[in-house]
């Protein structure tokens, strides 16, 4: 018995077996009008846009590939524009201050809003296509007490003397967003105790409100959990926060007629009501966001 | 090389030296969430991998506790003990505790197995009791080896003390996590060069402990390749 | 109406949703073990060479250990950070980080493993007439083999751990799950993800010590 050929055979019969369990791939079905990638924010609101997209997508004949809960918003840009991601929902107001740097342009104008964006995707190879009516914007929230016991309602009411003694919470990318620190310093002139860094609107940021360790923090206007959890949040009443309304932003060079038919039907069926029950049932009930993306699709009178 | 000015601009800004988010601070955070989890670890690894090898009982277990440690995946142990315990620092020490303890489990193990069975006999003839036999014969026998696994626990457990950042947790990684979801490449690169500093301080300062506790005469011995657990990455 | 579970409890793993999902975990497992797969295999193309070189020139060996402690240390997610200006948020980012890992474990156990070659074996080969790279190929590396696999094994083990962070790059097989069940505070897909994870690197890690037995029934168990 040739032991050493026996054992280089066994190398190779177990490379073989390893190669065969790995590979399973799909090929793309020969009747495909094209693949397309689309890919979601780090919360659950977006995986279902992106689901709602994909799904109608799909229907109409592409092969649609998913990049869900991909991250912030600087990680989906960095990957759409690298052409590794075709399409992803946006929120008009917050795409355009991400893309003019924060130069504050974006106004309570979705349609306005969306035009100056398009002015700054355009050279970069991306496109926004028509805004829905959908909203879902930044909002801050904090706890009764901490409501009741400074008196506040809104922004406004947070002299810096009670700045002072509030502890922030947010996501990592916070710092860099007009609708987030930066926005609340320049428009409220907020400078609070401390920051502490979390999630965008997740279960680190409620578990923070519960211990106590922040009493100010961002959430989502789409939340439908906020009372449940004795959250109160302050009206903007300074309109920081702009139009953020959702909208498909895509590489232009993915962007054909049908496409963006397809998306911008969607769009104009799309509510914020639609927007905060879906959250509601993703993100409190635990269905899967494309069971809750096909229920709207189905509801809206496109089948998937 | 416009990106290494970049570094050195992030480093020289005063502003990154202060605060609570600042080097100082983070640097304290690192240290302060590693050293508890490893001294923690040691104290449960040690003494249990110290007796398996003196008694030379459950070997295969004790070896193949490396095997298991590294099929911890860190991202999912950590998301889970913040979803058992909340925020703060506990449920970070006890993931990186976890991801600890095997590799010194395994290495005081084999420390022990390695010694000398002629020694043991010796001492015993000598009259040592058990305990003392094992202390003071045994133990600085195996300090090199054992060392050898505190040492690769250690430095594993800087590198994974960075996820911590993701249940909102301090330390280095903060810069690392906060660095890709800010798409700022400088940042993460500052947080992977500070975390790879500390971990070569840490791997340095441990064998100076060990040079130390080896007692004069007994030189560094080399253990098996293959039964030592040099390779422990969980992050 | 959309069909589906309504939880309003959230038991650690709520076996009717898990029953209802298993095509998401197999999608997860496929992705897994091919983004394993191609790490373990690249990891050994690039391993062997670079480990036969390191013995064979024993400059090299030093430098060679203390570049891959060096990286070693190197949490993964930091190198894929860094990465992805380069190559994006791809497969290849991942795979880079994760082949570099699996180099840097196999490497230092193809050296072992050939420096375990008994002299007097070298000796006997060379004087029966094997050339070097035949005496390589048909005595060295067969020997080596126990320490090659034992090197495959932890390497395995290794990277099935770290793809699970690639889930914070869009990737992430069984991650995938984890990062979901953290997002949505939903503690199923984040708590039989990480046990699946756990078990096929466990499985795994039987499946090579069998292999390793079967390969070198003359060597001493490890």
């Amino acid at each position: 018995m040739n032991l050493k050929l026996n054992s280089w055979r066994l190398l190779v019969a177990l490379t073989a077996l390893t190669v065969l369990a790995a590979c399973g791939g799909t090929t793309t079905p020969s009747t495909s009008k094209g693949t397309l990638t689309v890919a979601g924010f780090n919360f659950p609101e977006s995986s279902v846009l992106a689901d709602i997209y994909g799904q109608a997508l799909a229907h109409d004949g592409y092969t649609i590939n998913y990049k869900l809960l991909l991250g912030t918003r600087p990680i989906v840009v960095t990957a759409i524009k690298a052409g590794q991601v075709d399409v992803y929902p946006g929120y008009a107001a917050s795409e355009l201050e991400y893309f003019n740097k924060g130069a504050g342009e974006a106004t309570s104008d979705p349609a306005a809003t969306t035009a100056k964006l398009n002015t700054y995707l355009q050279p970069v190879g991306l496109v926004a296509l028509t805004p829905a009516a959908a909203v879902d914007a930044n909002a801050f929230a904090v706890p009764q007490a901490i409501a009741a016991k400074y008196h506040l309602t809104k922004l406004s009411d947070i002299t810096p003397a009670i700045a002072g003694q509030l502890t922030f919470g947010a996501g990592p990318e916070c710092p860099t967003y007009k609708f987030c620190l930066p926005g609340l310093t320049s428009v409220y002139g907020l400078h609070f105790k401390a920051v502490k860094t979390l999630d965008t609107d997740g279960s680190l940021t409620r578990a923070a409100f519960k211990n106590g360790s922040i009493q100010i923090g961002l959430v989502f206007t789409t939340d439908a959990d906020l009372k449940a959890l004795g959250l109160v949040v302050l009206d903007d009443d300074k309109h920081m926060t702009a139009a953020d309304n959702v909208l498909p932003i895509i590489r232009s060079a993915a962007a054909s007629d049908e496409v963006k038919t397809v998306l911008n039907n969607i769009d104009a069926k799309l509510t914020t009501a639609d927007l905060i029950s879906m959250v509601d049932q993703v993100a409190n009930q635990h269905m899967d966001a494309s069971a809750v993306a096909t229920a709207w699709l189905q509801k809206n009178n496109y089948s998937s | 090389m416009e990106f290494l000015g970049s570094i050195w601009r992030w480093f020289s800004d005063p502003t990154h030296w202060s605060g609570a988010d600042g080097i100082p601070q983070r640097l304290v955070e690192h240290v302060q969430l590693s050293a508890e989890s490893v001294a923690i670890g040691a104290l449960i690894a040690l003494p249990i991998g110290i007796a398996l090898g003196h008694y030379g009982r459950f070997g295969d277990l004790a070896i193949n506790i490396s095997n298991v440690g590294r099929a911890l995946p860190s991202f999912g142990i950590l998301v889970i003990a913040f979803q058992v315990f909340g925020l703060g620092d506990f449920p970070i020490v006890l993931s990186l505790t976890a991801l600890a303890i095997p590799p010194m489990l395994t290495n005081s193990y084999v420390a022990l197995r390695e010694v000398d069975p002629d020694v043991k006999d010796a001492a015993r003839g000598m009259g040592y009791r058990e305990l003392t036999q094992v202390l003071r014969v045994e133990l600085p026998l195996a300090v090199p080896l054992l060392m050898a696994g505190v040492r690769t626990s250690a430095v594993q457990v800087v590198a994974t003390a960075t996820l911590a950042a993701l249940i909102s947790g301090g330390g280095f990684g903060r810069y690392i996590i906060d660095g890709l979801a800010q798409q700022d490449p400088i940042k993460g690169f500052a947080g992977a060069l500070l975390v790879g500093l500390l971990a070569v301080a840490t791997e340095l300062s441990l064998a100076r402990l060990e040079r130390v506790l080896v007692p004069r005469g007994i030189r560094l011995l080399k253990a098996p390749a293959m039964q030592r657990t040099a390779t422990f990455k969980t992050a | 109406m959309p069909t589906g579970l309504f939880l309003t409890s959230d038991p650690w793993i709520n076996w009717g949703w898990l029953s209802s999902h298993v095509p998401l975990f197999e999608d997860a497992l496929q992705q897994h073990l091919t983004l394993t797969a191609i790490a373990i295999l690249g990891g050994l193309v690039l391993s062997l060479p670079l480990g036969v070189a390191a013995h064979r020139w024993g400059a090299l060996r030093n430098p060679v250990l203390a570049v891959s402690e060096i990286f070693y240390t190197i949490p993964s997610i930091a190198l894929f950070s860094l990465l992805i200006p380069y190559t994006g948020l791809t497969e290849v980012t991942a795979e880079i980080g994760l082949i570099g890992y699996t180099v840097l474990i196999l490497v230092r156990n193809v050296m072992v493993g050939l420096e375990a070659v008994p002299p007097d074996v070298i000796d006997a080969a060379n004087g029966m007439g094997y050339r070097p790279l035949a005496r390589l190929m048909r005595i060295e590396l067969p020997l080596a083999l126990p320490a090659i696999i034992a090197g495959i094994r932890i390497a395995t083990v290794t990277t099935i751990g770290l793809v699970t962070i690639t889930a914070l790059i869009g990737l992430g097989g069984l991650g995938q799950l984890i990062l979901r069940g953290f997002i949505e505070n939903f503690h199923t897909p984040l708590v039989v993800a990480t046990v699946l994870s756990i078990a096929l690197a466990l499985v795994a890690d039987l499946t090579l010590a069998g292999a390793q037995r079967l390969a070198v029934p003359w060597a001493r168990n490890t």
